[in-house]
């Protein structure tokens, strides 16, 4: 392994760990709903938004502006519940008929009027966040980072181990996983599956918000900067199997690195073209990904 | 609890007389629709809005389309605006390299966007829902990068310049008119046909409709292949009329406007994407002059019907007809 290599494997890495961010919250969606949501790419966007507008026009500085994006992202999160997904589940029986259909259009329209709203109200323009650190760049044997990309990998990691361990130990987590195996079951055993789904999307919402708002210095967010890393979430969420953590965690890092590598070693134009045939190829031959359990019905 | 949806969808889905009478009427409304719209030309010269009118039909078929796919057969793809891209790359390079006449790329463009439509309803035929969306959603994403990075081809992002077909401009309100009529009436016939029974009683229960008798392939892939090559035919006349082919034909914003369209006139019915096409992209072009907060209503409004008004506009004005006919 030459040093570009080492090089490309730690950037594609870090990348990963970001798309596992995004990633995490939208399995956990998928796994207590079975829908996919399709605004979670604005999550991010709003994120993005909420951490460069605190920090810049209310002076507040980035160690507390970056919290503040999750609570503005779990926020939202928990609006889009309570008010568009309690349909999915709340009793509505007569809309078993058109239950998919009903989640794709409401969370398609809602990332089109977040996008727009955001465009007609902030502006079109790119904003670029404040870095954490002023440290353009690190050297690392062969690897070169900028001081923010670094850092904020390192809070990635924390964040993504602190999610995995509270979903994998904590009573709510527990909860949480029962539902998404069995949401009949779970609920007779006791568990307020309508309090799980909220959680759910609250820490899919702030989760998503974060990675946007510690990326921004990267980004230049502008309205529509949640579309790619959401299509890139929704490639991991297949690969590593629709509903499942672990299963998300090691499909982003796996499509950090072949991105990186793809880019530089079969075609730069098309490097966001390769998740999008795994993604094909997977719904197609192998649906329940590499890590998820094949569906059972009862 | 129940929605404040005024009827049940699946009310009137039963039996193939109630089922027909219930098209009928939809059809007779979408004509005279179209009949109000073949007038507006006597009044209307501004060749602003006559454009505004053309590209409202363009939608209005593209509408059409999807609403037999995804309203009728219940196949939820998120590809329409791809077809439309695919149709007016087939004539256009057609047009553009070997020198091929509009009408005569026209034609390929529905024969190879079918072919496309084909193809791809074919392999995802098992998926349902979230799975079937996504990888019709990756497709279309497909589809553009190529478009967009096949600069030798295609010149990219830049356009590719086609011939015109007509010179003026209420010619081609008229032809595109035509081609909506056509396509409504070929819609009807289908939908009246046993075919509209098989793809509605695939899109109720798949399974009680293989177990009784309809071949659900067949008919799933054939939903698929007209859609798409009616889509290819509306993408192919729009290159014609603007004389550019661009990847942005194959936006995802393109389908977020068909989806809009289909959602708000009313999913799986004849006379509402239709209508819904002409209100949503007029009155978008009327916003755009005061303030330009279109996207920001269309879409609070397509959230709003999908969590509400499911049966959409046509719904609202079935239910006020009814209404009115009992006071």
């Amino acid at each position: 392994m030459s040093g570009i290599d080492v090089d490309l494997a730690v950037n594609g890495l870090i990348t990963g760990l970001f798309y596992a961010l995004m990633a995490i919250g939208l399995s956990l969606i998928f796994g207590i709903l079975k829908i996919v949501n399709f605004a979670h790419g604005e999550f991010y966007m709003v994120g993005a938004y909420a951490y460069t507008l605190i920090a810049l026009a209310l002076g507040v500085p980035v160690w507390i502006a970056l919290p503040l994006a999750f609570v503005v992202g779990a926020l939202l999160g928990w609006l889009t519940e309570r008010t568009l997904m309690r349909p999915l589940y709340a009793g509505y029986t007569s809309w078993g008929l058109m239950r998919d259909e009903y989640a794709v259009i409401v969370t398609f329209g809602l990332s089109l009027f977040l996008i727009n709203l955001v465009d007609k109200v902030v502006g079109p323009y790119a904003y670029r966040g404040p870095p954490l650190v002023e440290t353009s760049r690190v050297v690392l044997g062969p690897v070169l980072i900028s001081g923010h990309r670094l850092l904020a990998a390192g809070i990635a990691i924390a964040v993504i181990a602190v999610t995995a361990a509270l979903i994998k130990w904590s009573f709510w987590g527990q909860q949480i996983r029962a539902v998404s195996q069995n949401r009949l079951g779970a609920s007779l055993a006791g568990i307020d599956t309508a309090k799980a789904s909220v959680i759910v999307f609250m820490l899919s919402g702030g989760l998503a918000a974060f990675a946007g708002a510690l990326l921004s210095p990267v980004i230049n967010a502008s309205p529509d900067v949640g579309i790619f890393p959401a299509i890139k979430s929704y490639i991991i969420v297949v690969l590593g199997g629709m509903g499942s953590v672990p299963g998300a965690i090691i499909a982003s890092l796996f499509l950090g690195v072949i991105e990186s590598f793809g880019a530089v070693y079969i075609s730069f134009q098309y490097r966001d073209a390769f998740g999008l045939i795994l993604l094909m190829l997977f719904l197609l031959f192998r649906p329940q990904g590499l890590f998820g359990e094949k569906g059972r019905e009862v | 609890m129940a929605p404040s949806s005024a009827t049940s969808p699946a009310g009137n889905r039963s039996g193939a007389q109630l089922s027909n009478t219930k098209t009928t009427v939809e059809f007779r409304a979408a004509l005279v629709a179209m009949a109000i719209v073949a007038l507006i030309p006597l009044g209307v010269s501004n060749p602003y809005w006559l454009g505004v009118l053309i590209v409202s039909m363009y939608f209005a078929i593209l509408a059409g389309a999807w609403n037999l796919l995804a309203g009728y057969t219940g196949q939820f793809s998120l590809a329409p605006a791809t077809f439309a891209m695919i149709g007016a790359y087939t004539t256009g390079l057609l047009n553009h390299y070997f020198g091929v006449p509009p009408l005569l790329g026209i034609v390929a463009a529905v024969v190879v966007s079918g072919l496309v439509g084909l193809l791809l309803g074919r392999a995802v035929l098992r998926l349902v829902g979230p799975y079937l969306a996504l990888t019709t959603l990756s497709f279309a994403e497909i589809m553009r990068l190529v478009a967009s990075n096949s600069i030798d081809i295609t010149r990219g992002d830049l356009g590719l310049g086609v011939a015109g077909l007509l010179d003026s401009r209420v010619g081609w309100y008229y032809l595109f008119l035509g081609a909506l009529v056509a396509l409504l009436v070929l819609f009807y016939m289908l939908l009246r046909s046993k075919a509209g029974l098989f793809l509605q009683a695939i899109r109720d229960d798949e399974v009680a409709a293989r177990r009784a008798g309809v071949n659900v392939v067949f008919w799933k892939t054939a939903a698929f292949a007209i859609s798409a090559a009616a889509s290819g035919f509306a993408g192919a006349l729009y290159a014609h009329f603007a004389e550019l082919v661009t990847p942005e034909l194959g936006l995802i914003g393109q389908t977020g406007l068909i989806v809009s369209m289909t959602v708000i006139g009313g999913m799986g019915t004849l006379a509402g994407p239709l209508v819904a096409a002409f209100l949503v992209y007029v009155l978008s072009e009327w916003l755009r002059d005061v303030g330009g907060y279109q996207l920001v209503v269309f879409a609070a409004l397509v959230v709003i019907f999908a969590r509400f008004f499911r049966e959409g506009l046509w719904g609202l004005a079935r239910a006020a007809v009814q209404r009115w006919g009992r006071a």
